[in-house]
């Protein structure tokens, strides 16, 4: 009545030889395959490195590190404003992204809620953050956009010659007049910001460029002209317009943020934000419920089980995510083009909070795109560079992480 | 004794360190006759939008201009003419970068905004149409056969299409984007006010370089951008020369064929529009000056043609004289075309 397998009926020997032996041949030839796709991938990846390796190692050098890009000089052009733009983009980016993203975790995991509105606004935020993972960088570019560059208009547009936005803090207002001396200017703080031109008639008190108090002269046209170049530099011919123009210090901060470094760092951690929460999500749920339930059940409240066990527990799985996410935002190119344009020639780093920057990612995209070979060059060049900077992000970010694990018992 | 010895030494020194600058000069950006070598301690900050092909002639005298201008700020972005419009007659920028004249609608934007500039010509851009280096068959096209070839309504399948004795092989078609000057200035060319649009099956791109390895890599294609892409990339492409419809004589896009206009209808002027509030700044007129100075020698840095000596006087006294307006539309709003040297008169100017 009962079929037993065939196997188990017929002791045939030479058949379960024969079956066993095709069994483990199957097993033998998958595991080829295996290491076959395994080698595939990594064999791909080796091409890579080995065709960007060579084609930009003749462009490693000082100059690239140290100089910026050169129209006028390809051969000697280099990235070191790129890689301070990128250095504090991430910066600003990994300072959104990392306490909002580790927050959202911490109230979607452990603060389940029995209200039933928080209960739905629970669920509706854990569906836009599942959501919002896949959404293209392009569309955080477009929202950026609008969001941290204009702002919704809320403080004004900023315009040339008319307005700069919402001036909090570390501007200083002047007018500038050119002197006899050709190109030398002096400086005259301004004091109607609605007023900006000045004509200079008659001596009076301004600065130099190092903001020195000097007195300036008026020479009036059809005497004879100062000789002493000192002289020259503070004296004005009467009649002279200048314009203004804003001296900003590093912590120069206006609203909106315009095209700036902060907007960009900002539009980034839109991007990395639902990557790193949905990361940090996991590491908590991997942390065992008995630690949980023994810290609660000692009398601990709710917070004190954060802060305490789940949270302490969770941080080398929230790190490596953050590692991840990091790793993505430094080689974001496109909401960056959207955000701070494809401007790529700069002398220096951003010089001031409101200050534009140039990107790694962009500036490769440039130099990639060129019909000259040292360009073409240098974006290998350029790779390499910031696929090291990489390396060494990460690696920080790991040894880091060791400590953690190592100091917890 | 002593002093003199170490006079002469650090003499000596001197004159060492001057000769080492000297060869290093050799292949250093410097202006053939530095007037003011002394850096300047003006400040403030410059914006400029505008045409990718422009950039690369902004950017070069953004950089020649920082060596005597260290504390100035200036971003140039190259969004393309249309946005660089678009963010001008909005005032976000200082001057918008053009490789097309400004059009009725952007000027009519500008007056509403009460924004007054100063159109000024800085260099030539000559538009070179290239095939594979194996194609045999095209030396010379015509703008006729140009139409047949570029042209919705007309769209040539095959080249035996355009002329029999051509082989009977589907044609490849190249062009940058849409929302590039260069795209529009090839339709204005070869379409005119006709309202006819270029057709849709050509592989559209904003990447010159895509452009160039499209050509170069079909026997059978043909494409279009500006000459100092085709200057850095000789070696595999092949320009066609361009019958000039006033003469019958077909010219290869050379720098001698684009200044005296022999180039027709291909070769086209940049420009730079500057808006004449921002001039009161210092740091803005000192920039504009420069610009007009050095973009010469700074342009064919950056594979571009040089202005005639004639019209780049003429674009300086229009800087000087403060001239506002376009003189590419009358005051009826009608478009004035025709070569630079024609339409580029003190007397165009809002007539």
């Amino acid at each position: 009545m009962n079929k037993l397998p065939v196997a188990l009926t017929r002791h045939d020997a030479n058949k379960i030889a024969r079956y066993t032996k095709r069994r483990k041949q199957f097993s033998a030839a998958f595991y080829a395959l295996c290491v076959a796709i395994a080698l595939l991938s990594v064999a791909i990846l080796v091409v890579l490195l080995m065709s960007i390796g060579i084609e930009g190692q003749s462009r490693l050098s000082t100059d690239l590190l140290t100089r910026s890009h050169s129209e006028l000089q390809p051969q000697r052009s280099g990235m070191w404003p790129a890689i301070v733009g990128s250095l504090l983009v991430c910066g600003t980016c990994g300072l959104l992204a990392l306490p909002l993203g580790i927050g959202t975790a911490i109230f979607l995991e452990e603060f389940k809620p029995r209200n039933r509105w928080l209960l739905r606004l629970r669920s509706f935020v854990q569906l836009n953050v599942s959501n919002l993972a896949g959404v293209p960088s392009i569309v955080y570019g477009l929202l950026g956009l609008t969001m941290f560059v204009y702002m919704f208009n809320l403080f004004g547009q900023i315009q040339v010659n008319q307005s700069s936005g919402w001036e909090l803090m570390g501007a200083k207002h002047l007018y500038q007049v050119l002197t006899l001396e050709p190109d030398h200017a002096v400086f005259i703080p301004q004091t109607n910001r609605n007023q900006n031109q000045i004509t200079i008639d008659r001596p009076l008190d301004g600065l130099d460029q190092d903001w020195n108090p000097i007195a300036i002269d008026v020479w009036a046209p059809g005497t004879p002209q100062p000789k002493d170049p000192e002289v020259r530099r503070r004296t004005v011919a009467a009649g002279t317009t200048g314009g203004t123009v804003t001296d900003k210090a590093w912590y120069y901060f206006r609203l909106p943020l315009d095209r700036s470094f902060l907007a960009g760092g900002l539009t980034l951690g839109l991007v990395i934000l639902p990557i790193i929460i949905i990361a940090s999500q996991e590491a908590l749920r991997s942390v065992p419920s008995s630690l949980r339930e023994a810290s609660l059940g000692l009398g601990a409240t709710n917070w004190q089980t954060v802060r305490d066990v789940t949270f302490p527990a969770a941080v080398p799985g929230i790190m490596t995510g953050a590692i991840l996410a990091m790793g993505r935002a430094i080689g974001e190119a496109a909401p960056i083009l959207m955000v701070l344009g494809a401007t790529i020639s700069k002398e220096s780093g951003p010089r001031h909070l409101m200050d534009n920057a140039v990107t790694m990612p962009v500036l490769i995209f440039n130099w990639a795109g060129r019909q000259q070979q040292e360009f073409k060059q240098l974006s290998a060049a350029a790779i390499i560079v910031l696929l090291v900077t990489l390396l060494i992000l990460n690696s920080v970010a790991i040894l880091i992480r060791h400590k953690i694990q190592q100091s917890q018992p | 004794m002593k002093t003199t010895h170490r006079m002469t030494a650090s003499r000596l020194i001197r004159s060492l360190v001057i000769c080492s600058l000297l060869v290093a000069g050799c292949d250093q950006p410097t202006a053939p006759n530095p007037v003011a070598p002394s850096v300047s301690n003006l400040k403030g900050s410059i914006k400029i939008n505008g045409s990718s092909t422009s950039l690369l002639i902004s950017n070069a005298v953004r950089e020649a201009f920082l060596q005597r201008f260290p504390d100035v700020t200036v971003t140039v972005n190259g969004a393309g003419t249309g946005n660089g419009f678009d963010e001008f007659q909005s005032k976000q920028i200082d001057i918008a970068d053009a490789s097309r004249p400004i059009r009725p609608t952007e000027l009519e934007k500008c007056k509403t905004h009460g924004v007054e500039f100063l159109e000024l010509p800085v260099a030539y851009d000559g538009l070179t149409i290239v095939v594979h280096p194996q194609n045999d068959w095209v030396d010379a096209l015509t703008v006729p056969q140009l139409k047949q070839l570029f042209v919705a309504e007309q769209a040539a399948k095959k080249w035996s299409d355009v002329d029999p004795r051509w082989p009977d092989q589907a044609i490849d078609l190249y062009a940058p984007g849409t929302g590039s000057g260069s795209y529009d200035y090839f339709r204005e060319v070869v379409v005119g006010d006709s309202g006819q649009l270029l057709r849709r099956d050509m592989n559209l791109n904003e990447d010159d370089n895509v452009l160039v390895q499209g050509v170069a890599g079909n026997k059978y294609s043909i494409g279009f951008f500006g000459v100092a892409y085709y200057e850095e990339s000789k070696q595999s492409l092949k320009a066609v020369k361009i019958v000039n419809p006033s003469d019958g004589v077909a010219y290869l896009p050379t720098a001698d064929a684009i200044i005296s206009g022999r180039y027709a209808p291909f070769s086209r002027p940049l420009f730079i529009y500057v808006s004449v509030a921002s001039l009161r700044r210092v740091e803005v007129a000192a920039f504009v000056n420069f610009y007009l100075e050095n973009v010469s020698w700074l342009c064919e840095k950056v594979a571009y043609v040089r202005l005639p000596q004639e019209l780049l006087q003429r674009s300086i006294g229009n800087y000087h004289a403060k001239q506002t307006g376009t003189h590419y539309i009358n005051s009826a709003g009608e478009v004035r075309s025709g070569a630079l040297a024609d339409v580029f008169l003190p007397t165009n100017l809002g007539q």
